[in-house]
């Protein structure tokens, strides 16, 4: 087995060859993580100013941050279907040291990269707009960080099924609509009426995005009886599952 | 003598909804230590199939395989950290150099910086790619391309290295490059099992031979081995001086444009060299090729399944 030590180099290089090389030599991948989220902020933005109000516009910036760490499961998928049907790379990389844990790890590490100067842009947006509740800072890098984990759990399973990586340009638009446009990422859930929102509760970025909207000071009801116990447990269990679902079923070795 | 690897009536069947396929069926094949083995077939044959069963990426459907000693089902990962492969149709990252390349799967395997570096270097230097290091893959030819893939794995302290076909598209003086990395790393007394459809290659770099065909093993040996199991272990190319119906009293007669070849034993050999001497015919005499051993042994494989003859084409060792 390999070293505690031998891992974090392993992790490394994966980060170094799958963010920061292709991220220094075409500066393109860079802009093209931040396209999905800034453009529905441009929208909020533009569609709030012609309307005479604002209310709604934190709530894209909680959006953004939402969509930015799913678009890294998205992402992961993708650069996982093309690494392991074209490059062989899965292959080559089975064939080593370097275990599925540290693989995905190092990837999705590697894809968190590209998505720091997005994450970071919204989060000054989010200082500016919103009004943080006590520790609602560390409240969102939670939200974020076990969403983190969820996408790159599902991104990597999904990864392993495809056969071939124009099944992901197919699979990933569903997955990016499922998780981030139709559930209340973008808008409170309190907008859904209250028949469905079983529906909405159904999605993990639900709970994610009550979170981040509630540690920003944003009107956001509590889904249980402590305010955002639930969201945040919701949450963990979500990429508990993730990261099983993973661990048991994701094709590292074909059956 | 120690083994690097060992199967045991090893098996695999890729199934799918309405049918399946028996991509390797009942395949005993030991290769020493330190060895090379050349393993051919046809495409198809489940060579591909074998070397990812090897390399820890495909478990097999039955039967069992050891590598190193430790069973590749139950022992994977004590397995993984002494092999390398190249997988069939591998590519390097497009926006890479091929030291970055080498570098960077040297540290993914745990390497320091420092030694990682040094090995790059060495394996480039070997491989003939030192002018082209600090190129980016994008701008490199399909032939460098995959001797920067070779470097990468010669570069490894891997044991055992899987090399599925890995002078495909290269150009002869390339392919020859990658031929002299190869005999290198055997002498260093590492194990290399080797896929190619070139088979002056494996002839050439092959200690032992293996040959696949529809997922069973026909033959395995040394090339020396694999002579005595056909049947006609002599070829006379036959440029002028006899006819067809003459040469087919001395053995199997096959012709390619307006050369015919002739397969028989050495005496019968000697007997029609001294015949053509006396007519002054253009004919070459020696033993049979590799190619040769392959499409007789192939060739009957397929003639008994078919119930046919061995008549032409590639019957030729089933008369």
């Amino acid at each position: 087995m390999a070293s505690a030590w031998e891992r974090l180099r392993s992790i490394g290089a994966l980060v170094g060859l799958n963010g920061f090389l292709p991220m220094r030599r075409q500066p393109l991948f860079l802009v093209n993580t931040l396209t999905s989220p800034f453009s529905f902020l441009f929208l909020y933005f533009i569609v709030e100013k012609a309307a005479g109000n604002t209310h709604l516009f934190p709530y894209a910036i909680a959006g953004g941050l939402i969509l930015t760490v799913l678009s890294i499961g998205t992402s992961l998928q993708a650069d996982l279907t093309h690494y392991k049907q074209d490059l062989k790379f899965q292959e080559i990389v089975v064939a080593s040291p370097v275990g599925a844990a540290s693989y995905v790890t190092g990837m999705a590490l590697s894809e968190l990269v590209y998505s720091i100067p997005g994450l970071a842009v919204f989060i000054i947006l989010s200082v500016l707009y919103a009004h943080y509740a006590a520790f609602g800072g560390l409240t969102v890098l939670l939200a974020l960080l076990l969403l983190w984990v969820f996408a790159s759990a599902l991104g990597f399973t999904l990864s392993t099924y495809l056969e071939d990586v124009r099944e992901t340009f197919a699979i990933s638009p569903l997955v990016s609509i499922a998780l981030s446009v139709i559930p209340p990422v973008y808008y409170p859930i309190t907008v859904i009426p209250g028949a469905w929102r079983w529906v909405a509760l159904l999605s993990p970025t639900t709970w994610a995005a009550n979170l981040v909207q509630g540690a920003m000071g944003l009107p956001a009801p509590s889904l249980g009886p402590d305010p955002y116990l639930l969201d945040a447990t919701v949450l963990l269990a979500w990429a508990v599952a993730l990261f099983l679902l993973a661990w048991t079923k994701a094709q590292w070795r074909e059956r | 003598m120690a083994w690097a690897l060992k199967a045991r009536r090893l098996g695999r069947v890729y199934r799918w909804r309405g049918g399946q396929n028996v991509a390797l069926r009942d395949v005993d094949l030991e290769v020493p230590a330190g060895s090379v083995l050349g393993l051919i077939g046809r495409n198809g044959a489940g060579k591909t199939t074998f070397i990812r069963i090897g390399s820890t990426s495909l478990l097999p459907t039955s039967g069992a395989l050891e590598v190193l000693g430790r069973d590749v089902v139950a022992e994977a990962p004590a397995i993984r950290r002494r092999i390398a492969v190249i997988p069939q149709e591998s590519r390097p990252f497009y926006w890479m150099t091929p030291r970055e390349l080498v570098r960077y799967y040297l540290r993914l395997r745990g390497h320091s910086g420092r030694e990682a570096s040094r090995r790059a270097q060495e394996a480039l230097n070997e491989l003939g790619l030192s002018a082209w290091s600090e190129t980016l893959v994008s701008r490199l030819s399909g032939g460098l391309r995959r001797r920067a893939m070779v470097a990468m794995v010669m570069a490894s302290d891997a044991e055992i290295l899987f090399l599925d076909e890995p002078t495909t598209g290269l150009d002869p003086l390339a392919r020859r490059s990658v031929w002299e990395a190869i005999r290198r790393a055997a002498e260093s007394h590492r194990t290399i099992f080797l896929t190619t459809h070139y088979l002056e290659e494996a002839e050439y770099l092959s200690d032992r031979l293996a040959l696949l065909e529809r997922g069973q093993l026909l033959a395995q040996g040394t090339p020396r081995d694999l002579s005595a199991r056909v049947r006609y272990p002599f070829r006379v190319m036959v440029e002028s001086g006899f006819s067809r119906e003459e040469l087919e009293s001395y053995g199997r007669v096959s012709s390619v444009g307006t050369r015919l070849f002739l397969f028989t034993d050495e005496d019968r050999a000697q007997e029609v060299a001294r015949e053509g001497l006396a007519r002054g015919a253009r004919l070459h005499l020696g033993p049979v090729s590799l190619e040769d051993i392959f499409v007789q042994i192939v060739g009957r494989e397929i003639s008994e399944d078919e119930g046919e003859g061995g008549e032409g084409g590639v019957g030729v060792g089933a008369s």
